[in-house]
């Protein structure tokens, strides 16, 4: 079964339509790349799938649940906003996610922290915003969920941090769990990736393979989405 | 999961509650000390500074009042409608164990805040009579006491009783309704896009109005029967009767405003969450 | 280190063409047993399914084999080894002749420069 599918799915804020119509399935064992340009509806369409939001019309469904406190339980969200507690330390946030989540991998979490440096018990609110938002990807990339929902994982980090980000997230490979990867550089994810989803104002362009793109077209999907979104 | 969110609630909100009630406690010993100290006149210099702690005693103890509304009112905000809001809601529980973790966490402090100024009364009254507990309690009148004088007036016991545990279901209903006007009016206002802590404070004003406007409409359609109550009222023991049966009037009327309130709050948060 | 692709062909096929040159040079030498998908996709940074891809390509060139339980091996058959080296050498020369015609060289002339080089 599709781990997430979405049938009809719209959304409305007001006047302002954020999604139209959108179908797509993904499977689980899948990295995709969500792609667009800013305001495209990348963030709107993975709040849906958190139950952040609700359907204007269509139905999101995650291993085939309406999203709920059931799904919450299989995904794991990483935000673009910086979502933790502040003054709550590395560890009070480990005991936090291993309270909630029954596949919080504790181990993995500390093995983590240690390897980028970060002192456990040093708060939120002590930290530099690139720290911060390695402790928010530690925490969400230590369970061990059915899909992972990042948005914008890799916008403000530098590269070695970058690097061991993708590194984890092919070594946290998992047949049975899909990552879905919200992001517009695409250069620098491009190779972890099977398959990408293109969107554009709110409407699905295109959902494909890396390498097939790169076979039909010759072309990265870097090169062959700067072609498609060209301003 | 109910039992975790208290956990973690508590823990949240100790942090800066204990403190608080710490100074309190601190305060009223150093206040205590600085009336007699005043009273023995060591000079005018002593006389201001001692002043001021006694001020501060009672600035403290208004201060840990204010702190328990502002403290329900800041953690449902920050934790569920700002940023925080992202891990909160994407948490595996439900919205009604979301909303329940925050009542009850705020109504505990609330009690706790209630008998901590009964508890600052008390020891203030003892240090400045001189008197001990023991003598207090002597001079109290003995349940015993209550229960025989109640007999006479042909109250039951078990009717004492009851209304003990009314008053502090009153108590907490009341608790309850508190943050359920807030949380209700937040959760409406953070369900637009644009303007959203304005619209909460509109919601709360009409919050206000429409419930005012409904417990008015209901008390007139039944003042006829308060009427005839109070009319029938002969007796120490009907008094008695007519005082809880407004009681339960009052009970029922504020417990369908939460109710109200519940679902408007639960259901703004499970349809219409539209976080910034 | 994470390995360099080019943009213009598909991943697998470049992660097929590093691994062929990896056993025909040797540094995988025949029998040797291969890593397993995820920690080859880790060396190169590349997702595990597209390395699968790339090792089942390998297979059906009879370059690997895989035994259920022990793992992937390169192959021991000689000749399939230096069948793929043909291949690939032959791929050079024909970049090579097509890049020299460019310059305006025929084969006589290839092999007169060549010798000259001597």
């Amino acid at each position: 079964m599709a781990i997430l599918e979405c049938i009809g799915l719209s959304k409305r804020f007001g006047k302002v339509q954020a999604l139209e119509e959108i179908n797509l399935k993904v499977e689980p064992g899948r990295v995709i790349g969500l792609l667009g340009p800013n305001g495209s509806g990348k963030t709107t369409l993975i709040k849906l799938a958190n139950g952040l939001l609700t359907p204007s019309q269509g139905e999101i469904l995650i291993d085939g649940m309406a999203p709920g406190r059931e799904s919450k339980a299989i995904v794991s969200y990483l935000s673009d906003k910086e979502y933790l507690p502040d003054w709550m330390s590395a560890r009070q946030l480990m005991d936090f996610f291993e309270d909630f989540y029954e596949d919080f991998d504790r181990a993995r979490a500390e093995e983590m922290l240690r390897h980028l440096g970060i002192d456990e018990t040093m708060r939120i609110k002590q930290m530099s915003k690139g720290t911060r938002e390695k402790v928010q990807l530690i925490l969400v990339m230590s369970r061990q969920a059915k899909l992972y929902l990042l948005d914008e994982p890799i916008g403000g980090v530098d590269p070695a941090t970058r690097d061991y980000i993708l590194d984890t997230i092919i070594r946290n490979y998992n047949p049975s769990a899909a990552v879905i990867i919200s992001t517009h550089l695409i250069a620098d994810v491009e190779q972890v990736l099977d398959e990408v989803i293109f969107i554009q104002n709110g409407h699905l362009l295109l959902q494909t393979t890396v390498d097939e793109i790169r076979e039909e077209q010759g072309k990265s999907v870097d090169q062959y989405f700067r072609e498609v979104f060209k301003c | 999961m109910l039992g975790k969110l208290l956990k973690h609630e508590f823990r949240a909100t100790g942090r800066t509650m204990l403190p608080v009630f710490a100074a309190v406690v601190v305060l009223t010993v150093l206040a205590n000390f600085s009336i007699r100290m005043i009273e023995n006149d060591m000079g005018t210099m002593l006389n201001i500074l001692f002043g001021l702690v006694i001020a501060a005693f009672f600035i403290c103890i208004l201060a840990a009042t204010i702190m328990t509304i502002v403290m329900m009112v800041k953690r449902f905000y920050t934790n569920y409608l700002k940023d925080e809001g992202y891990l909160m809601h994407t948490l595996p529980v439900s919205v009604h164990e979301l909303v329940w973790s925050k009542m009850i966490v705020s109504v505990v402090w609330f009690l706790a805040t209630f008998l901590l100024i009964w508890l600052v009364i008390i020891l203030t009254v003892l240090f400045q009579t001189g008197t001990n507990l023991a003598e207090i309690f002597a001079q109290l009148p003995s349940w015993e006491e209550i229960r025989a004088a109640m007999a006479e007036i042909g109250v039951r016991e078990s009717e004492l009783w009851l209304m003990l545990l009314e008053s502090l279901l009153l108590t907490i209903v009341g608790g309850l309704f508190t943050c359920l006007h807030f949380y209700a009016a937040m959760s409406l206002g953070h369900m637009f896009s644009k303007d959203k802590i304005l619209l909460s404070v509109v919601f709360f004003v009409g919050i206000s109005f429409v419930l005012s406007l409904a417990s008015t409409g209901y008390n007139v359609m039944r003042v006829q029967n308060f009427e005839n109550l109070l009319n029938a009222v002969d007796s120490a023991r009907d008094g008695l009767r007519f005082v809880r049966t407004m009681l339960h009037e009052g009970l029922i009327v504020e417990l369908v405003e939460s109710a109200a309130l519940y679902v408007a709050t639960t259901l703004s948060l499970k349809k219409g969450l539209n976080l910034a | 280190m994470e390995w360099v692709f080019r943009n213009d062909l598909p991943i697998y096929s470049q992660l097929v063409d590093r691994i062929k040159l990896g056993i025909v040079s040797g540094a995988l030498p025949p029998g040797a047993r291969l890593a397993s998908v995820r920690e080859m996709a880790t060396e190169a940074g590349v997702n595990p399914n597209t390395m699968q891809r790339a090792l089942q390509e390998l297979e059906r060139a009879g370059l690997v084999f895989s035994q259920r339980t022990a793992g992937r091996f390169v192959t021991e058959d000689e000749k399939a080894i230096d069948d793929c080296k043909r291949t690939l050498a032959k791929g050079q020369i024909e970049s090579f002749l097509e890049a020299m015609g460019e310059l305006g060289y025929d084969r006589e002339g290839i092999i007169a420069l060549l010798k000259e080089d001597e």
